[in-house]
């Protein structure tokens, strides 16, 4: 995991912006907001917490195994690198 | 084209299809065209159980416990997931490995059927544990009509392609009279029989099994079944990776990453793919329906369970791009999520803090920040 200084705003579509707090995975961070996402396995590889990804960047800190599309992320195993806005459905 | 258990054409198993290329020779996995099967076969592997590490003795107090409903509900889930996992044991071996070109997919489709026969070994152990003669469970499973209905829906695309594909190994392209009916042979038609056949594997691994997880689940929450709960968790943990690698395959072809033939038959076919999914959502939904014919379970109805399979289909659709066709947006069994967690997932003690343990990995990397805080 890269260590940067700076505070990544998380923007969640229809329902708030929040700062990203360094530990842990962007769904813990999401959870801890009280958003809901689907979630199944925690480790990347079934894909349950699939998310659009509309604007940032992301890296992984487990490989991805599961499929998800260029513009979607894991967020159980990801966490943000710039300012990001993100669509749960 | 005649099957060879080892081809000595020396071709370029990078410039291979998943399918329908040359039959794979060299197992080799120095190289491969789609990375993500020697993944899959790695993290599967270090998923390895067996059914006799998990205690169930308990379970058979619990079960004599039950209500009537409560252990019709059980032992039928029981009866449907052991035709789930006869199918699965056997039929993607007999289906795609003769016609995979593939080292790294053949391996993963041979791992893959492997742990389905671990799941098959484990429902024996359950219900040896609950009866003294179990043998009248497993009897059933032919007879029972709930039960055959989906095993026909389920077996007829893996043996419309298994026959297709007898044929074209033995006889050619071209057209063939067997037992009275005429049956062209194409590649093009194989190859539509394969898409079909791994639509509705796709749909079995996304769907089919979770109306009955959500019962195990259900009854672990109230503290009863809870070593059958354990294996179930494992199998879900299993059956989740598997449903990767058949979304994986179905998007290799959609987007043209493969056999560019198959993105074609992918659009062609797509209503068909749609409707194999919605039948296999109808069909979870009268098993939820059967089930329940009987009373109810205390945490779980007919009508939940029917939201959740919709919930779960929309996830599963959209993931193969067919698109989310139910309302539902909200989990209506959120407490589900917490058993399908793989690190809630305990097996072995060596296992009993991360569930995928892979020996002898070791994190080689230190940096001189690493010690920073240390001092002599």
């Amino acid at each position: 995991m890269s260590d940067k200084k700076e505070c990544f705003e998380i923007n969640v579509i229809g329902h708030k912006t929040f700062q990203y707090v360094k530990n842990g995975s962007l769904l813990d961070n999401l959870e801890q907001q009280k958003i809901e996402v689907h979630y199944h396995c925690r480790e990347g590889f079934c894909g349950a917490c699939r998310t659009k990804l509309v604007r940032g960047e992301v890296e992984y800190n487990t490989d991805p195994l599961a499929y998800f599309d260029d513009d979607e992320i894991l967020p159980c195993c990801c966490v943000p690198t710039s300012d990001i806005e993100i669509k749960v459905t | 084209m005649k099957y060879t258990t080892f081809s000595q054409t020396n071709n370029d198993h990078l410039a291979e299809p998943m399918f329908f290329g040359n039959p794979v020779n060299v197992a080799r996995y120095d190289q491969q065209k789609h990375v993500i099967f020697e993944k899959l076969i790695e993290k599967q592997i270090s998923f390895f159980w067996r059914p006799e590490e998990v205690d169930v003795s308990k379970d058979r107090l619990d079960f004599q416990a039950l209500t009537d409903s409560e252990k019709h509900i059980f032992i039928s889930n029981l009866k449907y997931q052991t035709l789930l996992d006869s199918i699965q044991g056997r039929s993607p071996n007999i289906a795609f490995l003769p016609i995979i070109s593939l080292p790294e997919l053949e391996t993963w489709v041979e791992t893959w059927s492997f742990f389905e026969t671990i799941h098959s070994r484990s429902y024996t152990h359950i219900l040896r544990n609950l009866f003294t003669n179990p043998g009248e469970i497993f009897d059933d499973i032919v007879v029972n009509d709930e039960i055959k209905r989906r095993a026909g829906d389920i077996s007829k695309y893996y043996d419309d392609l298994i026959f297709l594909t007898q044929l074209w190994q033995t006889q050619g392209e071209g057209k063939h009279v067997v037992g009275g009916i005429e049956y062209t042979v194409t590649t093009r038609e194989l190859k539509k029989k394969l898409y079909l056949c791994m639509n509705s594997v796709n749909a079995l691994e996304a769907i089919r099994f979770y109306v009955s997880f959500a019962c195990t689940f259900a009854f672990a929450e109230r503290e009863l079944m809870e070593g059958n709960s354990k294996i179930i968790r494992l199998i879900a943990r299993d059956e989740n990776i598997h449903l990767t690698s058949t979304q994986h395959i179905l998007n290799l072809w959609a987007k043209g990453k493969d056999d560019p033939e198959m993105a074609e038959i992918a659009e062609e076919l797509k209503d068909e793919a749609t409707a194999i999914f919605m039948q296999a959502v109808e069909q979870e939904k009268q098993w939820a329906s059967y089930l329940f014919d009987q009373g109810s379970m205390i945490g779980l109805n007919k009508e939940i369970l029917c939201q959740y399979v919709e919930y779960i289909a929309n996830h599963r659709m959209s993931a193969i791009g067919l698109g989310q066709p139910f309302e539902v947006t909200s989990n209506p069994l959120p407490w589900m999520n917490n058993y399908l967690n793989s690190d809630n997932v305990q097996v072995a003690p060596q296992e009993s803090e991360i569930s995928s343990y892979l020996v002898g990995q070791i994190d080689a990397e230190v940096s001189a920040d690493d010690l920073g805080d240390f001092e002599l």
